[in-house]
């Protein structure tokens, strides 16, 4: 049997020393996710900008979107500028649809594209005519910056940005108005997540969370403070809505726990009693 | 062995507690759901919504838009956008539903014409009977 | 009244004998320990996850598509479909453990020795079976954990040359893991695996029950009897089967659900990372791709050795090995605490097995 085994190992043995050169084979399967390191899909913007080419300028671009909130959410380099990313040598065409830097008063148009809600409501602000009647003063960038941009929080509204064109006075009191939906909407984000957590499904209210607050958010990009106070008690009704089902599925957590604590300490008791009742049969 | 007596009833105690409280459970996991109670359908006038126009209700707690489109008639739609929950908004001129957030389009059937929705907006069904128009 | 139906009953089915003969009179030996009962606890431990499965396929819908959401209403509308979809995950993580436990014992007893060669062998074949009731079953709830765990493992048998990507396709129904895989991973879990694992745990018993249980070689001497030349049964006048080992048996498994319930309570996510509660996403590969903690070792050392087919060669020989065992190791001395050469070979293996596990994690 001992010869037999032997043999079956040395006749595995053999092949796989044999498919030591079979460096090809190697490298396709190396490069299997399994292998271990992210798969990048590849793009030719990123190729092209990472490369020494580049001009120092523009290298840093993937590096910092790569960090970014789009990024996070798989908007990629050609959503926002065109092009073809899957093409090296026309990537950057017109014909492909390739848009490149836009104009300074051409950026609200240019994020707009799809944030269209907030585009509108912006346009229609102080900030927004501003820039339509001087062809400067604030657009979607001064702000929100373009390649690393972040999630949206409250702080973007800061006595140093502000400041930069006009006195952080009437930003403090809008800040002020904000602050405490914001807050609200942050502890919702957090109680859902918690939830999720627990395998509850949570993608209804997650959605419920979003509108709301992306409502909002349109809302406060009129810059019109009292408009703001007017409607925070409205949104502050729909929030209040989605807390009362995420504060009474907590509480049916609680009582999940609570069966449960109860069953382990059945059979826990259980366990005891079987255990006297060997030692009872010992003789 | 009075010992062995008491032990056994304890055995007994606990093992029908412990049987007690997973059939319980069972039984209630496969007891049919409690039916959603109906939600009254809506009927609006005909003469409500002109040729290419919507109008918004309320249907069931959910935001409903019914559209009178050209041609194909009557449709209601949910217009809790498929992608992250906003509000769509009908675009007359375009004969479209655009989503305000991320610019998801959908045509007039409800399917995805471009942006980041996943799927096509729930259909609500709707009736028309005489001159009106029966949602749900 | 009760006594007619009892008799009625007795007259036609003989349960009094068959509960003298098989269980009062049957004894096992005097110096069995409480390692003898990891076997009926794995018994148990399968009910549980048959019955609580069957429960959760009455919910569960078995489609790319809805899977995940079904599995997420199994745990938020279904009243209790929380418990059994826990009892579930929980109990077939414990089970793998226990049927280790199990493994371990049998092997530091010498229990696989001639003439239980076959017992060992349909035991190894039983835990081939559950790890692949695992590897199907991670799948099913369709989230981003159990689809990129499944798309390394289903990797693996790439590393063999010309028939790998064949094998490997076969089992995902595809290129990649999809649509597909999971309905052929349903099948599997539900419709092919129960079966197999039941027969063999038949033979098993059957195996176990024919020849007479193996005495320990530990303790009070083993009472075993000469040579196994031809068959026999082997008769041991150690304590009954009835009730005083049934009892131990029925204490572990009472420790076995506390320990199941404890983790539900207290540790409910604990086989449950934040992976398993997003759905599977193609497109988007998880920071961490990991298998589960049973395959971490063999894709550590898969990912180790820089030719793959060496590599998984290794880990065909290392199964075979672990099967036939019995077949290899023909030595009639049990006490593997006389043998310190085979002692020191197995716990460098199973340090390594461990090390190699820890590993894989990070």
């Amino acid at each position: 049997m001992r010869y037999i085994l032997s043999l079956l190992i040395v006749l595995t043995l053999a092949p796989a020393a044999m498919a030591g050169y079979r460096e090809t084979f190697q490298r396709e399967f190396l490069s299997k996710p399994w292998a271990g390191g992210p798969i990048v899909e590849k793009s030719a913007c990123i190729e092209c900008h990472t490369s020494d080419i580049m001009k120092p300028a523009f290298r840093t671009i993937p590096d910092e979107w790569q960090g970014s909130w789009h990024a996070l959410n798989e908007v990629s380099c050609h959503d926002c500028h065109g092009g073809d990313p899957k093409d090296t040598s026309l990537a950057m065409s017109h014909v492909r649809g390739f848009v490149g830097k836009p104009k300074y008063d051409g950026v609200p148009g240019y994020c707009g594209k799809c944030h269209i809600g907030i585009m509108k409501t912006y346009l229609e602000s102080g900030h927004g005519k501003t820039l339509k009647a001087a062809k400067k003063g604030p657009n979607c960038v001064t702000c929100h910056g373009s390649h690393g941009i972040q999630r949206a929080t409250i702080d973007i509204i800061n006595e140093q940005s502000c400041s930069r064109c006009h006195s952080y006075e009437r930003a403090k009191v809008m800040k002020q108005a904000l602050f405490l939906t914001e807050k609200k909407i942050g502890e919702i984000r957090s109680s859902l997540k918690a939830l999720k957590n627990e395998g509850i499904y949570t993608a209804e209210d997650e959605k419920a969370v979003f509108s709301t607050e992306a409502e909002f958010r349109t809302l406060f990009h009129t810059i019109d403070v009292n408009l703001v106070k007017d409607r925070t008690d409205e949104f502050t009704r729909k929030l209040d809505n989605i807390e009362k089902t995420i504060q009474s599925t907590f509480s049916e957590l609680k009582v999940r726990k609570n069966f449960s604590a109860f069953l382990t300490l059945v059979f826990a008791g259980l366990a005891v009693v079987v255990a006297l009742l060997t030692a009872t049969y010992k003789e | 062995m009075k010992r062995r007596r008491v032990l056994g009833i304890l055995l007994a105690v606990l093992g029908s507690t412990a049987a007690g409280s997973l059939a319980y459970p069972l039984l209630r996991f496969f007891a049919p759901p409690a039916r959603d109670n109906k939600a009254k359908s809506i009927s609006i006038k005909k003469s409500d919504i002109r040729l290419g126009e919507a109008k918004e209700i309320v249907f069931n707690n959910n935001p409903v838009i019914v559209i009178n489109r050209h041609e194909k008639g009557f449709v209601a739609f949910s217009k809790v956008c498929t992608h992250l929950g906003c509000l769509v908004e009908y675009d007359r001129g375009l004969r479209k539903l655009v989503c305000p957030c991320h610019a998801g389009t959908f045509d007039l059937d409800g399917n995805v014409l471009s942006g980041p929705p996943p799927r096509p907006l729930p259909v609500i069904p709707v009736k028309v009977e005489g001159d009106l128009v029966i949602i749900g | 009244m009760w006594k007619k139906i009892k008799d009625w009953i007795e007259v036609r089915l003989g349960l009094d004998e068959l509960v003298r003969t098989q269980l009062r009179e049957y004894r096992v030996p005097k110096n069995v320990n409480i390692f003898y009962t990891l076997g009926f606890v794995a018994v148990v431990a399968y009910m549980i996850q048959a019955l609580t499965g069957f429960f959760l396929l009455v919910y569960y819908v078995p489609h790319s598509e809805h899977a995940f959401k079904s599995v997420q209403d199994i745990m938020t509308k279904v009243p209790y479909g929380w418990l059994f979809r826990q009892m579930h995950v929980v109990g077939g993580n414990l089970m793998v453990i226990v049927l280790i436990l199990h493994l371990l014992a049998v092997f530091f007893m010498g229990s696989y020795k001639k003439p239980r060669e076959l017992t060992w062998v349909s035991g190894g074949l039983m835990l081939a079976t559950v790890f692949l009731f695992c590897l199907t079953g991670f799948l099913l709830p369709w989230s981003q954990l159990g689809y990129w765990a499944t798309t390394i493992v289903t990797s693996m048998p790439a590393a063999f040359p010309y028939v790998g990507d064949f094998v490997a396709n076969l089992l995902r129904g595809g290129d990649h893991v999809s649509g597909p895989t999971l309905n052929r991973f349903f099948a599997l879990h539900i419709a092919l695996l129960p079966p197999i694992l039941v027969a063999l745990m038949g033979f098993h018993l059957f195996l176990i029950r024919r020849i007479g249980i193996s005495s320990s070689p530990f303790g009070e001497s083993g009472e075993e009897s000469g040579p196994w030349v031809g068959y026999r049964h082997e008769q041991y006048h150690g304590q009954p089967f009835y009730p005083h080992f049934f009892l131990k048996e029925v204490f572990m498994c009472m420790v076995y659900l506390a320990v199941m319930f404890f983790f539900i309570t207290f540790m409910p996510t604990f086989f449950a990372p934040e992976d398993a509660n997003i759905q599977a996403d193609p497109l988007r590969t998880p920071a961490h791709i990991r298998p589960e903690w049973y395959f971490l070792a063999p894709y550590q050392m898969l990912k180790l050795i820089p030719n793959k087919f060496l590599g998984i060669s290794v880990q065909v020989i290392f199964v075979a090995v672990f099967l036939l065992w019995p077949f290899i190791d023909t030595r009639e001395k049990k006490n593997i605490l006389k043998r310190p050469f085979l002692l020191t070979v197995i716990l460098c293996g199973l340090t390594l097995w461990a090390a190699l596990t820890f590993w894989g994690r990070y």
